[in-house]
């Protein structure tokens, strides 16, 4: 079963001629451990995207399906947001975001308390999680005091830390030199492996599309073309 | 996990300078609040430790506070003679300002009778009551003096026998306190000259009124203006008495005007305090907007500061109440530990002020109450700015 099942999902800002579409008919599928990246210039939508995928922004029209539950049809959300999100999506950013008067350790066993685990357990799990990570080592240190990859890993580490079927990663290699970049992503294909969670990533950062399994091109808000490193996929807007 | 109290910690010193910032603005509010109260009972102080049922003075007059009230003294024996009145008292007070323990200051002479009348020196803290009918003085400790050191009043040294501790007027100038008939003498005292004058000019009206000036010299003693003038007379009832009664024979068949203490306390209070008390009052709630108004721009900018993990919080589905209790629990601390530091900050310096500041627990805790409530209502700025923050502006769009 797919992860997440995008179908004729549009989103207009405004209304008649001042109308903009930033989403056009929009379909895809991400089955689970597949890396998937959205590539595409400024405006193209990519973002939007990744908002209505995460129900920050109700699409106007389409389906989104997420582990076989319609989350969201035509106009009607069929879940709580918050607690969706909560369970269901790990987010990844660019500026990674972490909560700068809590620890790397705090940060991650954040997202688990506010899902309902107990303290104790939480930072229990928050610290292998950052051993998983190979950043255990700073697990007591504050955001400011962390290199941008070490920041990374800790924002990588509270996306997973209420293990999510779905990961979005907004830029996630951006604010990164080449060597960290690379480590990130060699990140995420382990999570995406060793996880079994699909994870879609925009980026503008084409010295890391040979990481992913597909790639999504955006252009005006549709989907025109994906291509991968050893094929070349074509998905036309779904109907 | 509570991220208020981690965001503190994490910002400890910004906090505690924000917490003493609005520490000593509210140290102004209560400051304010014990000079209000103060201001009240040092006015009404020399009133209710006067030990008198009844304040009597002129006719037609407000006195012997509000406006002056000129009697003669031995009217008080008539007074004592009313039935039902256990003790009645002549009573002298004004205020001067001389130079006195080395410096120019403002002190109220309370002129009593020393041999059991009503309005002298209630406890006395240091030395002894007055015994002597002549040159003894109660003073104050705010007048600076000590037992034993003279203070020169008009041509006179009175000895400072007896120290008082808050015995002061409406103002909240010490008191000092002399017989009835040095008090007198220190009112009514003129210099040298003065008195020359006074003289010339009696006898000039008098030899054109055809007197000689034989008759004038003779003459003279009889007219001079009299100086045996009291302000009020201070009576205590016998139990049981009516003071309606009282009050009523008084005005009837003296011709005076009779107020009980607590109607002198009202006219006191209703007069002239009662415009420096709303002056107080308005100046005391306007502070309190103040630090309200304050501590909101504060929690506001705090959580603007913390806007993007706010935004991050929602994105990875933290539900309203955390956002809400993160900025309402810092609203809180930041009331509370600035009200401590007020409270310590008056407890240590309220006996050094130059006018009596008077603390009351109910005061305190009443403006403990306003401010935790002010924080609260404080703080729904921010979480109002919080709950309109987009989670999307986590992710830049």
């Amino acid at each position: 079963m797919a992860v997440l099942s995008v179908e004729g999902l549009s989103k207009v800002f405004g209304a008649g001629e001042l109308a903009v579409t930033a989403l056009d008919q929009v379909g895809f599928t991400v089955e689970p451990g597949e890396l998937m990246a959205l590539l595409g210039p400024s405006g193209s939508g990519k973002t939007t995207l990744l908002l209505c995928i995460s129900l920050i922004l109700e699409p106007t029209f389409g389906r989104i399906v997420v582990n076989g539950h319609d989350v969201y049809r035509d106009g009607r959300t069929g879940v709580d947001v918050r607690r969706f999100r909560r369970e269901n999506i790990g987010f990844i950013f660019q500026s990674h975001n972490l909560i700068p008067f809590l620890s790397a350790l705090d940060n991650v066993a954040l997202a688990m308390q506010l899902n309902g685990v107990d303290k104790r357990t939480s930072r229990k799990r928050a610290r292998n999680l950052l051993e998983y990570l190979e950043i255990g080592h700073r697990a007591d240190a504050l955001p400011a005091n962390l290199s941008g990859g070490e920041q990374q890993r800790v924002s990588i580490g509270r996306a997973l830390a209420n293990e999510p079927p779905l990961i979005l990663a907004d830029e996630p290699t951006a604010s990164l030199d080449t060597v960290r970049g690379m480590k990130v992503m060699s990140l995420l294909r382990k999570i995406a492996r060793e996880k079994n969670s699909a994870v879609i990533a925009v980026t503008h950062d084409h010295r890391m599309i040979e990481g992913f399994d597909r790639v999504f091109q955006m252009n005006d808000g549709r989907l025109s073309s994906t291509g991968d490193a050893g094929r070349t996929i074509t998905l036309a807007p779904t109907s | 996990m509570d991220l208020a109290i981690k965001d503190v910690q994490r910002h400890l010193g910004k906090f505690a300078a924000t917490i003493v910032g609005v520490g000593l603005l509210l140290s102004i509010v209560l400051i304010m609040n014990g000079i209000y109260r103060g201001n009240i009972y040092e006015g009404v102080w020399l009133i209710e430790n006067s030990a008198a049922d009844l304040w009597v003075v002129e006719r037609n007059r407000g006195g012997p506070f509000n406006e002056q009230s000129r009697i003669p003294r031995e009217i008080y024996k008539s007074v004592a003679a009313i039935p039902g009145v256990a003790k009645a008292s002549p009573f002298v007070t004004f205020t001067v300002q001389r130079t006195t323990m080395g410096r120019d200051q403002q002190f109220t002479i309370i002129g009593y009778d020393i041999f059991g009348g009503l309005g002298g020196p209630g406890r006395i803290h240091d030395g002894r009551q007055i015994r002597q009918a002549h040159y003894e003085m109660v003073a104050d400790i705010k007048l600076g003096a000590q037992v034993g050191d003279r203070v020169r009043l008009g041509v006179h040294d009175y000895t400072v026998v007896g120290l008082t501790k808050g015995a002061v007027d409406l103002g909240g100038n010490p008191l000092a306190y002399l017989s009835l008939s040095d008090a007198q003498e220190v009112l009514y005292q003129q210099d040298n000259e003065a008195i020359r004058a006074s003289r010339a000019a009696t006898s000039q009206r008098l030899e054109r009124a055809g007197f000689t000036p034989d008759q004038v010299q003779k003459l003279l003693p009889l007219v001079s203006t009299g100086s045996d003038t009291i302000n009020a007379v201070l009576v205590q009832l016998e139990a049981g008495t009516d003071p309606a009664t009282v009050i009523r024979n008084a005005k009837d068949w003296l011709y005076l005007n009779v107020y009980t203490t607590a109607q002198e306390s009202d006219i006191v209070l209703g007069g002239r305090l009662m415009r420096m008390n709303m002056m107080l009052g308005t100046f005391r709630t306007l502070l309190v907007i103040v630090s309200i108004v304050i501590i909101a721009l504060l929690i506001y900018v705090l959580t603007v500061e913390k806007i993007k993990s706010i935004a991050t919080l929602k994105l990875i589905g933290a539900p309203n109440w955390v956002i809400v209790r993160l900025i309402m629990e810092q609203s809180l601390v930041l009331t509370v530990a600035s009200f401590a530091v007020a409270y310590v900050l008056v407890m240590l310096t309220y006996d050094k002020f130059p006018r009596t500041l008077f603390i009351l627990p109910a005061d305190t805790v009443m403006t403990f109450a306003v401010m935790l409530a002010g924080g609260v209502l404080a703080s729904l700025l921010g979480v109002w700015q919080a709950l309109r923050t987009p989670p999307s502006l986590a992710l830049g769009g």
